[in-house]
Formats: structure tokens, C-alpha cells, sequence
């Protein structure tokens, strides 16, 4: 993260400095800018965070789901690291509708796995809770199938509804495929949307640059695997 | 109407709106020492506090999704929350109603500068035969002006807002400009000309209103690529910073934000005399004198201020005897479809986001070849692709193919920048089916009359977006990759964009030479009321793939200074 503010920080520094050679149209206030951006950063960090909406138990439930759907790898840490819980937290004690989906979602997931090994989700085992995701994802491809192309190209627009699945009646894991859907949908866009997340697909954008070049390196890459040959 | 506050101060012209239109109006009119009211039915524009530029989605608590996760339950902002859009499809209070059988989304901006702050800056000037559709196949309508009347406006217009491109001499879809140097083509983009090379397609360097070199003050585009969330540095045009700003420091503009004009007052003899208004904070009516009334409310808003404002002279609304006004309601044909190119997997990383958009986009290939389609007008086609910055939704499409797990982050890294898209942008013919009319059952909370929308696409239209999706399979398929944007099914449901959703809608307020059958004459003048005009995408006779809004640079300028003329003559 403090590298990235940094190279940001630098990049207004330069427009800033751009500006004060530009003259007097009116434009970018850089300190204004730079001040909102920092009061905005400052939010997202500091120290424990204590849940406005779940409690304990849910607290704990959803940051073991967090961090089985996205785990930590030898190149960068989990949804847990990246805030997954935080964010969840935050967008559900702010809205009632989530806030039911997920607490009635993480309590679903306790009653299916007390079925399945007479313990909740938490305590059970690793295995345990993998294989009972493995079946909800299992049921999710085969709803996915089914209810097809709807469901799968549904655009995202911003003023349609974004929620997905139409789950079969009669499939006892209907509710965990629904709920999975929205808990996976935030573990992962809060995951892409952290420091952490940014950096594992190496995202290199929106800095200050005075010159746009493309490199000839990725030019060769992509052209040498295309139909086609560089001039 | 006794009780009506009236502005103490005397103006010589008052200007309703402040994008394109309006913007542009009140620069040329200050530059002659005309003293001008602008009104806005927004607030002021904050630039510091409004344009989130340089934010990343973690410098907020809520990462983009809003408040409450509202993006998921799409009920965010238009476009995303970053994007700076005060307005929206829907105004709290302000809405619109829709004909039965009938689809049509308007977008509205509330703030200074209006959707110019956020637009796409895509600047093409229309091509010779734009102005002439009718002579060319015999449908819709002819333009009263003609290219050669138009190009030198076009020229002013290129070089204040400042424009991107290269001249191509033998490009009839895309006139030769006054131009600033295009960035380098990005990886995919150089894939997808050598695609398009095989077929026929010509691709070149995008013509967008940002300066890459030092203009009038502005600094240079300093490609952090997020154009469409406003640019601090106004490399990017915008009317607000370009050119409001700079007319309010010349002490003849005065803004009044928040004003919602209601109508055009008129005094009995075919002059108008001045603009009725509702200020926002005070829930009053207001009235402004002027010796002129330029309306730049926006297409539609501009129409319906007409179409409230009835007189006994005007029974059908100022300046409409014709009856015109709110009929030949366009928008531009959109078609989208996305492909994945595996020749891009794994490529070496590097900041693809350039200047906020595409460095390269297809005029029109084939206007002497109609005769040889089964459409009448043409498209051009715009490009998306590259590692755009993470967002709400994103990945959602890895996560939902791997499940869960280690693959998430494998799919997210092995697909990211691989993924490309195209949008065509096509020409509409006029139909009788498609117009505004007032909705005489339902006020907005100002108790202004509000607008109801009918609108039709014909088959013209439908060809045209088959054709579309033909043409991007073609080049998609060409470099080795697939189509994933829209299956089968959807095709036959979502083949043709929502009318109104390209936010091009223009032509009902129309110009032409006979008075029986337009509002205004070829000066953006009200053919009725000579000390009107009318500079808005209003004014336009048919709409040309060309997005509009350097075209109403070009008019509302050209429009500007015959009205200072006019005035100057003594005729208004």
C-alpha cells in the first residue's frame, strides 16, 4: 500500500507542479485533491476492527469463508488480509437486505454442516468445509447449466439488477448456492479492490506519466503467439 | 406574477445550460463583451471534491460499491462510483414518463459543465454527406448547411477544445482536422488493426477531445487514463473548466446554479423577453430578462421548455408553430460484443491505460458501398481492452468459473488484460414512431410539465447492429480469439441497444430552410423568434455516426457569434 500511495502522491506532486507553470485556470486544487485522498485512505487502515454488524460467531464464520475462497499463495496473502470481512461487515450493517442474506447465509452454512458432521462450520475440519463448498459449487454448475445463458450473460448494467442465479426448485443446496454467490461475489471484489489485490494481478495504471509508450517487449509477446507477424 | 422575483440585474443574453452548448455560447459571447446570465439546473462544480480521478477502489471504505453495497443491487451511480455523473438515468423527483410499446432512457446531468465533465471526448466532425443524407439515398432529412460552410467552425472548434488524430486524404468517413498527435497504439489494438487490415477495415489513431501537448493553460494529458471520472488538469475538455471558468474571471458571465428553467417568456410580438425559473434552494420562481435567450438545456429539456411555454401567439409552445418540436427523436445504434484473445495471456505487463480510452478506432469503411448492404447508414466502431484498475465485479467471471479457491487467483491472473470489446456506434434515420411530447397528467417536484417518450428502432436500424456483430465476430476471430460477450439467446433478446442508453439524443428542435417543417433556421435561430436560438443536440437533422458533441462546439460557436452580430446590427 505505501508504495502505491507513494507513487500516486508523486503523481499529483507533478501535476501540481504542472499546474503552478500552467497559470490561472482554474483546475486541479492538488492540495484539495491530495487532502481527500488522504482522509479517504486513512479510514481504510488502522488498528483492530471491531464488527458493526456480526457477531462473534459470524465474525469468525465469515472470515474462515473468506479465506477458503480466496487462500493465501506464494505470491500474495488471502481475502482475510485483503479486508474481506471488514467490507462485508461494513456494506451489511449498512444495508438490511445484505445484512440478511448474509446472516441468514452464514447460519444456513452452520445448519448444513451440523447436518453433515454435527458440527458447525467453524469447528469443522478443513476437509469437512472444503468438501461441503465443494458440493455447493457442484450444485452451482449444474443450476448454472440448466438455467443457462440467462444467468450467465446477464449483463452487469448498472441500472439492471446484478443478482444472479435462478436455483432450481427442490435442490436442498438452493439456499447455500444462493448465498455462496453473494459471499463470494464481495470475499472476491473486496479482495481485487486491496493493495494486496491490485498488486497480485500487477496493475500498473493510473499514475502521472509524461510521455505513453508501449513496450516492444509486449508488442514481440503477443505478436509471436497471434496469427499474425510485426512488420 | 406579481410576486415573481425578477433579477435586478440586466443581462444582454441569458444561456439555459451549461455542457457543450451552453458552455461554448458563453465563452464566444464574453469574448465579444457580451454580458451573459448562464443557468444551471445543477450546483456549482467542485473539481477537487467531484473528480476522483487519482482514487483506488481501497481509498474508500466501501471500495466502489457504495454505500450499502448499492452497486450490487444496481441502484449505484451511473457508470460506477468513481465516475463523476451528478445525474443519472433516473432524478430524484424529476421524472419522465414513456409511451406504451414503447423504451427510452434519458440520462440527465445536474452540475456545472453537465455530462461534458464525463463524456467519452470521442470528436468526430461529420463527413461531407452527413449533411446531405436525403440526396444521397432519398431517406430522412438534408441538413441546411453543407460542409464547406461548417468545416471552418469545425477547424475552430478542433483547436480550442483541442483534438487527437492524424489526417488520412483518402477517408471520406473521417474528414482531414486540425489535430494534435495521437498516443501509440496499445498491444491489443495493434492485433485488432492487423485483424481489420485483412478485412478491409481501416483503423486509426481516435480522435478525442484531450490535449497532449501544452493548450491555452492547460497541461498536457499525463495519461493516468481515467478520463470518464473527470480530469483535474482539464487535459481532457470539459465546458465547465475550458470554458466557463475562464469566462466567469472575465466579469461578464454570471452562473446561477440550481436554476431549473421552466419557460421562455415571450412579449406578444415574436420576441422573447426573458426565462421563468424555479431556484432549487428556495422552491421560488425567478425570472431573468435578456435582450437574447440561447437554450442549451440538453435535446429533450430544451424541447420540453419550448413545448411549456404557450402563448396565445404560440398556442403549441414558443417557436413552434411547425410542430416540430419534439419530434424526429434520435439516438445512435449501439451493439457491443467482447472477445477473449489468448495471444495475450501472460503478456508481459505494462500500464495500458494511456489516455482514458482507445488509442485507435474504425471510421465508417464502406459509404460508396450501401448499395452492396441491406442497411442505408454507416457505423464506426470504438475499442475497448487492456489491464483496466480492479474494480467492483472485476473477476466475478474467474471466480465463478473456478468456484472457489488457489484457481480464483490463477484464472484472474492468466485472463486479466486478455479480454477485448467492441462498440459500434451507428446512424439512425428519423421516425415518426420516436418523440418527446409533454406529459399532461404528471409534473416533476418543480411543478414543471414533464416529458413523455415514444421510440422505435426500424429494421434499418436492426441490419445495421447485425451487421455490427458480424464485423467484430470477423475480427475477433481473425486474431485467434472468441467471442464471449452474448450467446445465442441473448442476441435475439439484447441485440440492439436500449434506446436513449448511447446518450446521443438529439433532433427535436431541428433546423432547416423552410420554416413549415423546422424550429430554426441554419444559425441555430428560431425561424419565429429571432432573438432565440437554440444550441443543444436540439438543432440536429439527422445523426450521423459521429458522436455529437463536437459538432454542437462547432454550431453553438458559429451560432454565437451571428447572434453577436445581430446584436450589433440592432436586429435583436
Amino acid at each position: 500500500m505505501s508504495k502505491s500511495t507513494s507513487t500516486r502522491r508523486d503523481a499529483l506532486r507533478k501535476i501540481a507542479l504542472g499546474l503552478t507553470a500552467a497559470g490561472s485556470l482554474q483546475q486541479l486544487d492538488a492540495q484539495a485533491a491530495e487532502h481527500v485522498h488522504s482522509a479517504a485512505a486513512a479510514d481504510t487502515k488502522g488498528g483492530k476492527y471491531t464488527p458493526k454488524l456480526f457477531n462473534a460467531h459470524e465474525w469468525a464464520t465469515i472470515t474462515r469463508l473468506s479465506a477458503i475462497v480466496v487462500p493465501a499463495d506464494d505470491r500474495s496473502g488471502s481475502a482475510v488480509d485483503a479486508g474481506a470481512p471488514q467490507f462485508i461487515d461494513l456494506l451489511c450493517s449498512q444495508n438490511q437486505e445484505l445484512a440478511v442474506i448474509f446472516t441468514g447465509g452464514l447460519s444456513w452454512f452452520d445448519a448444513e454442516m451440523r447436518k453433515r458432521v454435527g458440527k458447525e462450520f467453524v469447528s469443522a475440519t478443513p476437509a469437512e468445509q472444503t468438501a461441503m463448498l465443494d458440493a455447493i459449487v457442484a450444485a452451482e454448475r449444474t443450476v448454472r447449466e440448466q438455467g443457462a445463458e440467462q444467468a450467465l450473460f446477464a449483463r452487469a448494467q448498472q441500472y439492471k439488477s446484478f443478482s444472479g442465479y435462478t436455483v432450481k426448485p427442490g435442490t436442498d443446496l438452493a439456499p447455500g448456492v444462493k448465498f455462496f454467490d453473494w459471499a463470494r461475489r464481495l470475499i472476491v471484489d473486496a479482495f481485487y479492490t486491496s493493495p494486496i489485490g491490485v498488486k497480485d494481478v500487477n496493475y500498473i495504471g493510473n499514475v502521472a506519466i509524461s510521455k505513453y509508450e508501449v513496450p516492444q517487449e509486449a508488442i514481440d509477446y503477443a505478436f509471436n503467439r497471434s496469427p499474425f507477424r510485426i512488420v | 406574477m406579481a410576486q415573481v422575483q425578477r433579477s435586478p440585474e440586466v443581462f444582454d443574453v441569458v444561456v439555459v445550460g451549461s455542457g457543450a452548448g451552453g458552455g461554448t455560447t458563453v465563452r464566444v459571447l464574453t469574448e465579444h463583451g457580451i454580458k451573459c446570465a448562464l443557468l444551471e439546473a445543477g450546483p456549482m462544480l467542485n473539481v477537487a471534491k467531484e473528480f476522483k480521478e487519482h482514487q483506488m477502489p481501497y481509498d474508500v471504505p466501501h471500495r466502489g460499491a457504495e454505500d450499502g453495497g448499492a452497486a450490487y443491487f444496481g441502484k449505484g451511480k451511473p457508470f460506477g462510483y468513481f465516475s463523476t455523473t451528478s445525474g443519472g438515468w433516473e432524478l430524484d423527483g424529476e421524472p419522465y414518463t414513456v409511451g406504451e410499446g414503447s423504451e427510452f432512457r434519458w440520462f440527465r446531468s445536474r452540475i456545472l459543465g453537465g455530462r461534458t465533465n464525463h463524456y467519452g471526448r470521442m470528436s468526430f466532425r461529420f463527413s461531407p454527406y452527413d449533411f446531405k443524407p436525403y440526396s444521397k439515398d432519398g431517406l430522412g432529412y438534408d441538413w441546411p448547411v453543407t460542409y464547406e460552410e461548417m468545416s471552418p467552425y469545425y477547424d475552430k472548434a478542433e483547436r480550442f477544445v483541442g483534438v487527437t488524430g492524424e489526417n488520412h486524404n483518402d477517408m471520406p468517413s473521417a474528414p482531414n482536422g486540425q489535430f494534435l498527435k495521437p498516443p501509440p497504439p496499445k498491444v491489443h489494438e495493434l492485433l485488432i488493426k492487423k485483424s481489420c487490415d485483412k478485412l478491409g477495415i481501416p483503423c486509426i489513431p481516435n480522435r478525442r477531445a484531450i490535449v497532449t501537448e501544452p493548450m491555452k493553460g492547460r497541461i498536457p494529458c499525463h495519461y493516468c487514463g481515467q478520463c470518464g471520472r473527470g480530469c483535474q488538469t482539464a487535459s481532457a475538455y470539459s465546458s465547465s473548466q475550458v470554458e466557463i471558468f475562464p469566462a466567469m474571471k472575465s466579469g461578464k458571465l454570471k452562473v446561477f446554479d440550481n436554476a431549473m428553467v421552466r419557460e421562455v417568456l415571450t412579449d406578444g410580438n415574436g420576441k422573447a423577453t426573458g426565462v421563468v425559473y424555479i431556484d432549487k434552494n428556495t422552491r421560488r420562481e425567478k425570472i431573468i430578462h435578456a435582450r437574447a435567450v440561447v437554450l442549451a438545456a440538453s435535446a429533450c429539456e430544451s424541447a420540453r421548455i419550448l413545448l411549456n411555454s404557450k402563448t396565445k401567439e404560440f398556442p403549441n409552445g414558443v417557436a413552434n408553430t411547425s410542430g416540430v418540436v419534439g419530434r424526429f427523436l434520435m439516438d445512435t445504434v449501439g451493439f457491443g460484443l467482447s472477445g477473449y484473445v489468448p495471444a495475450m495471456e501472460g503478456m508481459p505487463h505494462y500500464n495500458t491505460d494511456g489516455f482514458g480510452g482507445a488509442h485507435l478506432f474504425m471510421p465508417w469503411w464502406k459509404w460508396d458501398k450501401h448499395h452492396q448492404l441491406d442497411f442505408p447508414r454507416g457505423y464506426h466502431v470504438e475499442i475497448g481492452g487492456g489491464y483496466g484498475m480492479p474494480g467492483i465485479g472485476s473477476f466475478q467471471g474467474a471466480a465463478r468459473r473456478a468456484g472457489y479457491g488457489k484457481g480464483i487467483k490463477e484464472l484472474a491472473r492468466k485472463e486479466y488484460g486478455a479480454s477485448i470489446g467492441f462498440a459500434g456506434r451507428g446512424e439512425m434515420i428519423p421516425n415518426i414512431h420516436s418523440y418527446c411530447e409533454i406529459d399532461r397528467n404528471v409534473v416533476d417536484r418543480w411543478g414543471i410539465p414533464v416529458l413523455k417518450f415514444h421510440f422505435k428502432w426500424s429494421d434499418y436500424e436492426w441490419k445495421q447492429a447485425r451487421h455490427m456483430e458480424k464485423t467484430f465476430a470477423d475480427i475477433i476471430n481473425g486474431m485467434g480469439g472468441r467471442v464471449t460477450g452474448l450467446s445465442a439467446a441473448q442476441r435475439e433478446a439484447d441485440g440492439i441497444s436500449t434506446p436513449g442508453t448511447i446518450i446521443h439524443e438529439v433532433g427535436t428542435v431541428r433546423m432547416g430552410n423552410d420554416k413549415r417543417d423546422s424550429a430554426l433556421n441554419k444559425f441555430n435561430q428560431a425561424h419565429e423568434v429571432k432573438n432565440l436560438y437554440v444550441v443543444d443536440g436540439g438543432f440536429f437533422v439527422s445523426n450521423p455516426d459521429k458522436n455529437p458533441t463536437l459538432t454542437i462546439n462547432a454550431f453553438a460557436w458559429r451560432a454565437a457569434d451571428h447572434l453577436a452580430e445581430e446584436m450589433r446590427k440592432g436586429n435583436v
